[in-house]
């Protein structure tokens, strides 16, 4: 059925009224600098939350940045929100990634955090000894296999060109079999391939951090018990962020790039709902008037 | 020909039945044979990166040999990897050469700032688009819809943290997690039940087409359909 052109053109301007609208929406509250920080978070964050926080000084834990710039804007305060959190409890964060275009990403959060900690809990973080950046291997799925037979064969070198065969940050670790805790942040499918390939097979718990249009795939797998924790879009990084400003009154800045993102994206949020209801009710009113079929 | 299809059927049986079976056999023989193998495999999946620059620098060269509608941004592919591959391979500031942690070589800043906000930017054009086509597309027809619509609503509204301000304005300080938590069942229970429907769906599937491939019957991957 042939559109009618008055109708096209209203959709047309429509559709420029809206794009100025969702500027609007997301732009404002940075500008205004208006922050909203008294939420709850989820369960299922403050479940990871609590699973790093009552790990012991000095235990391992391998974070996964699996993702590239596309997902910077929801997964990159996950990350650094997690490294952060895993500098103040004392652990040792060894990180990687499984995207070739997410090496220098990475690398990005790893300092960012590392810089960040240094001048929150007053101590000089050195890569090698507080903390571990392994970069990228290819293989994917084969890696995740071939570091569950030997961590450090499968990463000879860290990103920096040093040797791991006897770096500080990885004593004690000589495959998957040898972590507690593992936290994959991710924009794909590699969720299910960490749970399969890995934490069912090496006995490790999984946690996740994915981007809001993968969380509602998490669900069987948090119901399952195979994920202990999700960090799910946006609001997952608000919620640890918060959690992590909660232990930390007066010390941490209370401006984490989470928290910063939630009025924009409660903005826009209501901006669709009263968007799509309006359309709606239209639509209802000229039915029922009889100018609209359907 | 016997050579074309029984020699690549057996390599793919054995293989196949060698990677099913050493999962069973609780011996280091079986460590060392998979350690081995996902090794083997990981620098074929090296060669794999020369194989997708290559095809994607192809593909580019074509449309603008043949002046393909777009052809110009094409070129930008070759300018972008050129510039890339000249940081980091002759100047010596990339991948190749290991940096100390904090320094900031030339190939980080072209990463830092040209590519991600690239990515970046794209990847958020998104919430434009799906703002206008929800606007435009999403209408109450029929029963159905009224209930994505009301669950939508409900999910959308209930993820935000305004969802506490306003359940806290209806119904009193008790309220504000009103919306969270209806939102939140939805999330487990119908999202859960349908996800793990089609979770079980895929894996029954992916179970049978890995059978159909160890044993010979599917063989569209040989060329030349079945």
């Amino acid at each position: 059925m042939a559109i009618p052109q008055a109708e096209l053109r209203r959709l047309a301007i429509a559709k420029h009224v809206i794009f100025v609208l969702v500027a609007a929406a997301v732009i404002v509250p940075f500008v205004a600098k208006v922050y909203q920080r008294d939420f709850k978070p989820t369960s299922y964050a403050e479940d990871l939350f609590q699973k790093v926080h009552n790990l012991d000084a000095n235990t391992r834990v391998l974070i996964s940045l699996d993702f590239d710039p596309g997902s910077e804007a929801e997964l990159l305060p996950m990350g650094v929100a997690i490294l952060r959190h895993c500098f103040q409890q004392r652990l040792i964060p060894v990180v990687m990634t499984n995207y070739p275009s997410g090496v220098d990403l990475a690398r990005t959060i790893v300092e960012e955090a590392v810089a960040k900690s240094e001048v929150d809990y007053g101590r000089k973080l050195t890569s090698g000894r507080d903390y571990a950046y392994l970069g990228f291997r290819p293989g994917g799925v084969n890696l995740v296999l071939n570091m569950g037979e030997n961590l450090k064969g499968a990463f000879q070198t860290d990103y920096y060109g040093k040797p791991t065969e006897d770096m500080p940050a990885l004593v004690g670790v000589q495959s998957l079999k040898d972590l507690k805790l593992v936290i994959d942040i991710t924009s794909s499918a590699w969720v299910e391939l960490w749970i399969v390939y890995g934490a069912d097979r090496f006995g490790f718990e999984y946690g996740a951090g994915v981007t809001a249009v993968m969380g509602p795939d998490m669900y069987p797998f948090l119901q399952s018990g195979q994920v202990i924790g999700l960090l799910d879009g946006l609001r997952g990084a608000a919620d640890y962020e918060l959690l992590l400003q909660r232990t930390e009154v007066g010390k941490l800045d209370k401006t984490g790039r989470g928290i910063l993102g939630m009025t924009a994206q409660s903005a826009a949020h209501v901006l669709v709902i009263v968007l799509v209801l309006a359309a709606n009710a239209r639509f209802i009113f000229r039915r029922a008037t009889g100018r609209e079929k359907g | 020909m016997w050579y074309k299809r029984t020699i690549p059927l057996l390599i793919v049986f054995v293989a196949g039945l060698l990677g099913f079976a050493h999962e069973y056999v609780p011996h280091p023989i079986a460590g060392r044979f998979r350690e081995e193998v996902t090794t083997a495999f990981r620098i074929i999946g090296g060669f794999a990166l020369f194989i997708g620059a290559y095809s994607l620098l192809h593909m580019h060269l074509t449309r603008i040999r043949r002046r393909q509608p777009g052809w110009a941004y094409s070129g930008f592919v070759f300018l972008g990897a050129s510039v890339m591959i000249f940081l980091g391979m002759v100047l010596g500031t990339g991948p190749l050469v290991d940096p100390a942690p904090g320094e900031l070589t030339a190939f980080q800043w072209g990463y830092d700032n040209v590519l991600v906000p690239c990515n970046a930017t794209i990847f958020s054009l998104l919430a434009f688009f799906m703002a206008s086509a929800a606007f435009r597309t999403f209408r109450v027809r029929n029963f159905s819809a009224a209930l994505l619509l009301g669950a939508a609503v409900v999910v959308m509204f209930g993820r935000v943290p305004i969802s506490e301000l306003f359940g806290e304005l209806l119904f009193g300080a008790d309220g504000r997690q009103v919306f969270p938590k209806a939102s939140q069942i939805l999330m487990d229970y119908p999202n859960l039940a349908a996800k793990r429907g089609i979770l079980l769906g895929v894996s029954l599937g992916a179970i049978a087409q890995s059978l159909r491939v160890l044993f010979g019957i599917e063989r569209s991957y040989m060329g030349g359909g079945d």
